[in-house]
């Protein structure tokens, strides 16, 4: 099963709970069940900060979560922690966009063109099939460990997802379409205009999402790899002084700009899609 | 489009398509061979034939959707299709879908105009996915028409439709064509529809036009049982 069939997998899954949660009347009321679903690691947050205070978890193996809050403000003040932050999201910026373009520009040629499709697709499966991470013992030989091996990484896990889901759109168009736009008179690009990419967009967009999530995987691990900035260097850094609080911080951080990603992703989503019934939501 | 030829300037009446010796053929199957057909504008031609004679292939390539093998094709300018499916764009809003193809600065107004006419001109912004079989339909219809096309080219466009609304859609489309008067090709399997709407009516066997009958306002039972003779069903006056 390929990542792209998992996620629609994935996609399919949440509908799928979405309508359950709809029509099935809940005991509780939909209120008091959102409560509770905040609640429930809310809770998990709390005993833990109960459990480290009272001494029964060392803070060399996981800090209190009041303890990684202070660290925070402390990094944020004194040192470079928003520097660490704005050299990690650029790095991971302009890898998603270097590696989204050149998955999007090979997707439309091969989409549109019987020949690209020969010339391009079968060897773009074939380095598809190697995961991306594999390569870093290899790129670091080509590029060593500065800015360009971990861009490239990054564009690297990007432009896969990116390529197989505008490919993929462009194949599933309805050819009806197509005609319907010949027979109104569109010229080759209003055909591509204002009927084939719209009509891949879905599926372009649902590449993206997958695609940031593979971003921010290749960041991690290249900057866990001989980074002199970062966020991975922050907590490599801390790693060799044992300062657990600052490596739970780095964690905590990760988590939060791949939900800041993912929300991104939906609103376009919502956004762009507002015709498709499955994104746009009733009206 | 290759298949469009300006017509010759001194062509005494105004047609809105002249077919000559067209042919047309799959590989080795001919499906079209040697039709001749020509329609005015403002005149409504209906084809009736059984399903494979080559009624649609007829359309398709007038359409300019296919190569021809054979034959000259000469219409003014391109003309409008409406399909058995809508086929509206589901990520435009309707007056979006309406003004597909057309180049004006007043696309908008235009199409809000054509909106009007098949009765949906408050719904502009309304996505396709908010219609019904009908309106879908009537959108097709308004786009085909803001065109202002010389030909209309009418694949079955009511064959998914329930019968009242198939029924309200005739006297639509009787209206929108005495209105613009483009000349009307209406590709259906349905006798009833055919004499309902149509000026002339051709029957189509064999790849070239078998038969053809004029309206001339007569009692509709008599032609209806004629027309259902040439396409081959054999109903006995008591029952029609």
């Amino acid at each position: 099963m390929s990542n792209i069939e998992q996620t629609l997998a994935a996609t399919k899954f949440d509908q799928a709970q979405t309508a359950a949660s709809q029509h099935t009347p809940a005991p509780l009321g939909r209120r008091s069940l959102l409560a509770i679903s905040w609640l429930a690691p809310a809770a998990i947050v709390i005993i833990w900060e109960l459990l480290a205070r009272a001494g029964w978890i060392s803070p060399q193996v996981l800090p209190a979560p009041t303890k990684v809050v202070a660290t925070a403000v402390k990094l944020a003040t004194t040192d470079n922690l928003l520097n660490d932050l704005g050299v990690s999201l650029l790095r991971a910026a302009s890898g998603f966009v270097v590696g989204a373009s050149i998955g999007f520009a090979l997707g439309t040629l091969v989409g549109f063109s019987r020949i690209a499709k020969a010339a391009i697709d079968r060897s773009v499966q074939m380095i598809r099939a190697i995961p991306f991470l594999a390569v870093l013992p290899l790129v670091i030989v080509w590029l060593g460990v500065g800015e360009a091996e971990k861009i490239f990484l990054v564009a690297l896990g990007v432009t896969f997802p990116i390529y197989i889901n505008t490919t993929l759109g462009i194949r599933q168009i309805d050819p009806k379409l197509i005609e319907l736009g010949r027979v109104q008179g569109l010229s080759r690009l209003g055909l591509i205009r204002r009927i084939i990419l719209p009509g891949a967009l879905p599926s372009i967009l649902t590449g993206v999402r997958y695609a940031l999530a593979t971003a921010w995987l290749a960041l991690v691990v290249a900057e866990t790899i001989g980074a002199q900035s970062g966020i991975g260097f922050l907590a490599m850094d801390a790693r060799e002084f044992l300062r657990t609080d600052v490596i739970v911080l780095t964690i905590v951080i990760y988590a939060l700009i791949g939900v800041a990603a993912d929300a991104i992703a939906r609103w376009l989503e919502r956004r762009l899609l507002a015709w498709h019934p499955n994104y746009g939501g009733g009206r | 489009m290759t298949a469009h030829v300006a017509p010759p300037a001194s062509s005494a009446t105004n047609p809105a398509v002249v077919v000559s010796n067209l042919r047309r053929a799959y590989g080795a199957r001919v499906v079209i061979d040697r039709l001749n057909l020509r329609i005015e504008r403002g005149e409504f031609v209906a084809l009736l034939g059984e399903s494979g004679c080559g009624k649609t292939t007829l359309l398709r390539a007038l359409a300019g959707l296919d190569p021809i093998q054979g034959g000259r094709i000469a219409a003014p300018r391109r003309p409008a299709v409406v399909f058995q499916e809508h086929r509206l764009l589901p990520w435009d809003s309707l007056w979006s879908n309406v003004s597909l193809g057309l180049q004006l600065p007043d696309a908008r107004e235009r199409a809000a105009a054509a909106l009007a006419e098949v009765g949906l001109g408050d719904r502009l912004d309304d996505w396709p996915r908010n219609l019904s079989g009908g309106q879908a339909q009537r959108v097709a219809l308004a786009r085909a028409l803001v065109q202002q096309p010389e030909l209309l080219l009418l694949d079955e466009p009511f064959a998914a439709l329930d019968a009242l609304t198939r029924i309200r859609m005739h006297d639509l489309v009787r209206q929108l064509v005495a209105n613009h008067r483009p000349g009307v090709l209406l590709v259906t399997h349905d006798v009833d529809e055919a004499i309902a709407l149509a000026d002339r009516i051709l029957v189509m066997r064999d790849g070239a036009i078998a038969f053809e009958y004029r309206e001339a306002g007569g009692s509709g039972s008599i032609e209806r049982t004629v027309l259902l003779a040439e396409l081959g069903v054999l109903v006995s006056h008591a029952a029609a």
